[in-house]
């Protein structure tokens, strides 16, 4: 029986480092995920994902379990986001190298997709990011939330610390911005015109 | 509880609408409204749309594997740390350590103890060393044996000098001259210092063997490193190969 968050949490506050790792092993790919779309670089992801596991495994004996441990690991991300936002003071930078994204798009969609659809996808991936790229922080982290982690309208607010219509306003005015540079780049109605 | 009638200037409640996050009341509510304005229900497919091609963007799907180790868990061949060999040393061989280091001190202020009439005398002052041979205690059981023997001898002369109101006492316990306690204080530094030697060889060979082996591993990681990366800029060149390919047959 797989054990739960809180199961886990409650071992590593024992003492149980292995416990620990398997909280790591289960929020590391969602925990870089978000930080690599809010921050848009690789390996400053990387540094911000293995950041909040030693920051959550210090504090460890501070988390009562008033939130659930994945919150908690979000607002920790989040703010190291903001932090190396406003340290670097600059827009996010959207790396992708072309090549690993054209491999790892054959491999998500198998041998039946032909290069030139693979090549369409990364383009469009690339227009997302972009997209992604002109909004304001708050806006790109309230869609990454919402979009890529499903969480809900109230705990983005609690993790953003604003009104819970803050929060849906951000994603309306978002999704309205990244409408118009897709129409901008001719990408409208792409999937349901498949 | 009435519910208001939707609105085209509530974008809120379009959101909330548009993730599912809303009663079923209002949901009717922004149905009715979205069955007779056209331009809010273009507006929900266009959103719709954008959600939609969000999907697309896929972040790298990189190696992470973090791990928090601690560092006592870490094997040695992977750590590279100054050796604290002294906390392997047994409890009895630092207290007799202690004893030996008392014992040199007495030996280089040349402190001369000595019994007579009067009970115990201590004097210090430099004289001649002792001209009798040193043999070196063959192994540390016999090492430990002398100084176990040696502290029980001192224990007995002091308990001699307290008691020495008590002469039946005094003349029961073995008369040990100060040459022969000199000889064995020697006997035992000597055992000591050869041990010591012996002890900080084995840890040096320990700590040589140690860095051997963090350097292969060390160097085994970067030759894995560099075929790695070399598998993936040959499978990166193929695939833009393919591209290049596939973009030229196309324009002809």
């Amino acid at each position: 029986m797989v054990a739960t968050d809180e199961e886990l949490v409650a071992r590593s506050r024992d003492g149980d480092v292995d416990s620990f790792n398997q909280l790591v092993l289960r929020w590391e790919r969602p925990i870089y995920a978000l930080a690599y779309r809010v921050i848009g670089r690789d390996e400053d992801a990387r540094d911000v994902a293995q950041e909040t596991f030693l920051r959550a495994f210090r504090a460890l004996p501070g988390f009562k379990g008033q939130a659930k441990f994945s919150s908690w690991l979000y607002r920790i991300a989040l703010n190291l986001c903001r932090d190396w936002i406003r340290r670097k003071k600059r827009t996010p930078v959207v790396d992708m190298p072309d090549g690993v994204d054209v491999i790892e798009l054959a491999a998500e969609q198998g041998p039946v997709e032909s290069i030139e659809d693979l090549v369409a996808r990364q383009e469009m991936s690339r227009i997302v990011a972009d997209g992604m790229k002109l909004l304001p922080e708050e806006q790109r982290t309230a869609i990454v939330l919402k979009e890529y982690h499903g969480l809900t309208f109230q705990e983005i607010a609690d993790l953003q610390g604003c009104p819970l219509s803050t929060v849906k306003t951000r994603l309306y005015q978002g999704l309205t911005v990244l409408r118009r540079h897709l129409e901008s780049q001719g990408m409208t109605k792409f999937e349901s015109d498949k | 509880m009435m519910t208001n009638p939707f609105t085209c200037d509530d974008k809120a409640t379009l959101v909330a609408y548009m993730y599912g996050e809303v009663d079923a009341a209002v949901r009717n509510s922004v149905e009715a409204h979205l069955a007779r304005c056209a331009a809010c229900a273009a507006e929900v497919t266009a959103l719709g749309d954008v959600r939609s091609e969000l999907g697309l963007w896929v972040p790298p799907d990189v190696e992470l594997g973090f791990t928090i180790v601690r560092k006592a868990d870490q094997p040695a061949a992977t750590v590279l740390r100054p050796a604290q060999w002294w906390r392997t040393v047994p409890a009895w061989a630092q207290a007799a350590a202690a004893v030996l280091v008392m014992a040199a001190g007495l030996g280089i202020a040349n402190v001369q103890v000595r019994s007579g009439p009067d009970g115990l005398t201590v004097s210090t002052g430099w004289m001649t060393p002792a001209s009798a041979p040193v043999p070196a205690p063959s192994n540390d059981t016999e090492w430990k044996t002398a100084l176990v023997s040696l502290e029980e001898q001192l224990r007995t002369e002091i308990r001699s000098a307290r008691d020495q109101q008590t002469p039946a006492l005094r003349v029961s316990a073995p008369a040990v001259t100060d040459d022969a306690v000199l000889r064995r204080v020697q006997q035992l530094l000597a055992a000591s210092e050869e041990r010591q030697s012996r002890e900080l060889a084995t840890r040096l060979t320990q700590l040589n063997a140690d860095m051997n082996l963090q350097r292969r591993a060390d160097l085994m990681r970067i030759q894995q490193s560099f075929a790695q990366y070399g598998d993936q800029m040959m499978q990166q060149r193929q695939m833009l190969n393919n591209v290049i390919r596939v973009s030229a047959g196309g324009q002809q």
